[in-house]
């Protein structure tokens, strides 16, 4: 038997057994000694053990592709010998049931160096998962080496191991996890790429693992004065909320086309700096300036000032500078399901334009006593009659049932938002997105049940949505399309595209989407005196 | 006998000092370096060179058409000088470079509706935050641009 037969152990149940490689040992290894990855997939084997487990699966699979098919046809009738979470007597008894000499290797110098796993045979893939190629291609962007890379993988599959342990329940397992992600973090370049965007990864997975798994943290609120700052500076960093804006205010002149009197329903005021756009895209209207209205949803601020009616008195300011006749009406609330139509004094004889950027996706959490939120909001806003709906949302599938696929896609996700978010450079901008972009990573992974906002669906599900509601879509022009392009070529960074998808913009770096943008308009509803008898 | 040579060696000073309208016709006709240059030179050069409607001219000079109505919008907004600064000269210079790729050339291109429409919207947002800066309700930025700084940073090349 091999130098380390002491260490070996069967794992309990395997009894028909023929006993040529059976180790009398009968304890497993500790937990603290297991090579944590792999029993993330069900293998028990010892960390220090894991050269002489490659070494020894190597000389198998050699055997085995060299043997012809009478040899290992015993193999193949048998029934498994062992236990196969017992790595190491397992392959040992294939080996000798071959009949080849099992050369045992001198015991190398237990060498507890993380870089050795590159040497690991590339057919361990135990996790077979279909994330890990695409995500490597992101990840490489940066001019790494070899061994940075290899670090940067395993840093991957340890934290989709952890986000699985977290979803059964495991959390011994998960928590020995995470310290591996610490360790695995200092050896990685935390100023960029992967290394960052792991950091804010790691964290959430630890408190969330630390204090609830299964119910979820509560997030810390910051104050709206706070919450107005780190929007802000996401506005100036990287160009998706500016593209969400112009085109919205594309889609909204448009649909204001020959009308007097317009009335914009802003879902999200924060400082309201999708209007002055507007408002002097308005005053330069060929046909003349309409009347404008302008309704702003916000939370109430709670220390207080009145941000709202500040804001609105600074709109208004500007609407004089420019000669526009404006008016503006500021309604608090901290959910928008919240709000009631009647809170917005829409008059039957304005042109109605309902704005929401990345707000929707806040009402798809569980449901009150009168039905999902999303529903209601949708049928008040059908009720408006607007002309244009515009709704402009995250592209990508967080809001699904298991922890598991919710953590991979926001994995993906937010890394290439970090990749694009890396060639800005002005600071504080750049920091304080990061921050902004933090709270959000934090909700998706951390939170659960109502306190878990930011549940992004991507636009084929919205579409869906909306359209069972009674909505109709309506193209973004060619207009918006060029502008949208325009915009992004004045930003330095060569990685942002445009695209066009049946008649939504989206916009994204490198191949993927990021931010969707569609309009939409009511239909109105049937009459009741309509419907047969 | 009439001494009249005297008149005649005097070389004839000519000043365009006294040939304002002169002056302001070669001035149209200038990059905006050059003109914010000619603001340098005197006191009397510095009031002419200041003066909005040149700049005007330089912003919409290539446009076509040329945009209507918009002179009290851009005034209100703060005057085509500072329009220039701070939107027309980054946006142009951004295109310019994503068009021919970094060599240095002057090209004197027509502006599109759409450039136009984009650098005024950028403009308008630049001066609202100016007014949110004024009120204290953005954390103490430099009164430069903070929107429109991405404009100013260097082009990856």
């Amino acid at each position: 038997m091999g130098p380390y037969d002491s260490s070996i152990s069967p794992a309990a149940g395997s009894s028909n057994s023929s006993s040529s490689a059976c180790s009398s040992s009968t304890k497993p290894p500790p937990p603290d000694q297991m090579d944590h990855l792999l029993a993330g997939a069900g293998y028990k084997v010892r960390s220090n053990d894991l050269n002489q487990v490659a070494e020894r699966l190597q000389h198998l699979e050699t055997v085995m592709v060299k043997s012809s098919p009478v040899d290992i046809s015993e193999l193949v009738n048998d029934a498994v010998y062992y236990n196969p979470t017992d790595l190491v007597s397992w392959v040992d008894s294939l080996l000798t049931e071959l009949n080849t000499n099992v050369t045992v290797p001198e015991p190398v110098p237990v060498n507890t160096d993380l870089s050795d796993l590159h040497q690991f045979p590339s057919d361990m893939n135990v996790y077979g998962s279909n994330h890990a190629p695409e995500m490597h291609g992101e990840f490489s962007q940066q001019a790494v080496t070899p061994l940075e890379e290899d670090i940067s993988i395993r840093l991957v599959h340890v934290l989709m191991t952890c986000a699985e342990a977290v979803q059964r329940g495991d959390l011994p397992l998960a928590s020995l996890l995470i310290d591996d992600l610490q360790a695995l973090l200092g050896r990685v370049n935390s100023g960029c790429g992967i290394g960052k965007v792991g950091s804010f990864f790691v964290d959430a997975l630890s408190q969330r693992v630390v204090n609830s798994p299964q119910n979820g943290v509560v997030q810390v609120e910051l104050s709206a004065y706070e919450n107005e700052i780190l929007y802000h500076h996401y506005y100036e960093a990287c160009p998706y909320l500016k593209f969400a804006h112009f085109t919205a205010n594309q889609a909204i002149l448009e649909a204001f086309d020959g009308q007097d009197c317009v009335h914009v329903i802003d879902f999200n005021l924060m400082q309201g700096l999708q209007w002055p756009a507007l408002i002097q895209a308005l005053a330069l209207r060929p046909g003349g300036q309409p009347l404008l209205r302008l309704t702003g949803i916000g939370p109430p601020s709670n220390d207080g000032r009145d941000s709202l009616r500040e804001i609105g008195l600074k709109l208004a300011e500007l609407a004089r500078s420019v000669n526009v006749r404006f008016a503006f009406r500021g309604v608090a609330a901290s959910r928008l399901d919240d709000v009631k139509p009647w809170m917005l004094q829409v008059s039957p004889k304005e042109a109605v334009a309902v704005n929401s950027i990345m707000q929707l996706h806040k009402l798809l959490g569980p449901g009150g006593p009168h039905g999902p939120p999303i529903d209601l909001v949708l049928d008040w806003i059908r009720d408006l009659n607007p002309r244009i709906l515009m709704v402009v949302e995250q592209e990508s599938n967080h809001n699904q049932p298991e922890f598991l696929d919710r953590f991979t896609e926001s994995l993906y996700y937010y890394s290439t938002m970090f990749d694009s978010l890396d060639a800005c450079t002005a600071q504080p901008e750049k920091s304080l997105s990061e921050l902004y972009i933090q709270r959000e990573i934090c909700n998706v992974v951390c939170c659960e049940g109502s306190a878990r906002v930011e549940r992004h669906e991507p636009l084929v599900r919205w579409r869906g949505r909306l359209t069972s509601a009674g909505f109709a879509p309506l193209h973004l022009g060619s207009n918006a399309f060029k502008q949208a392009r325009m915009l992004l070529t004045l930003f330095s960074a060569e990685g942002y595209s445009v695209e066009e998808n049946e008649g939504c913009l989206t916009l994204g770096w490198h191949s993927r989407s990021l931010i969707a943008a569609s309009a939409w308009q009511s239909i109105p509803k049937p009459s009741p005196a309509t419907t047969g008898g | 006998m009439v001494h009249i040579h005297d008149h005649d060696a005097e070389p004839y000073r000519f000043s365009i000092n006294d040939h304002l309208d002169l002056l302001i016709e070669v001035l149209k006709r200038l990059d905006g370096r050059s003109l914010g240059a000619a603001a340098c030179v005197c006191r009397k050069w510095c009031a002419i060179a200041r003066n909005d409607s040149l700049w005007e001219h330089l912003c919409f000079r290539h446009v076509s058409p040329p945009p209507v109505g918009v002179r009290p919008v851009v005034s209100a907004l703060g005057g085509y000088r500072r329009l220039y600064m701070v939107c027309v000269r980054p946006v142009l210079s951004r295109l310019k470079r994503r068009r021919i790729g970094g060599e240095s050339e002057v090209v004197r291109r027509v502006w599109s509706q759409h450039e136009v429409e984009l650098s005024l919207s950028l403009f308008c947002v630049e001066y609202y935050e100016r007014l949110l800066v004024g009120g204290g309700r953005v954390a103490g930025d430099s009164p430069a641009s903070s929107s429109l700084k991405f404009l100013c940073m260097p082009v990856n090349v």
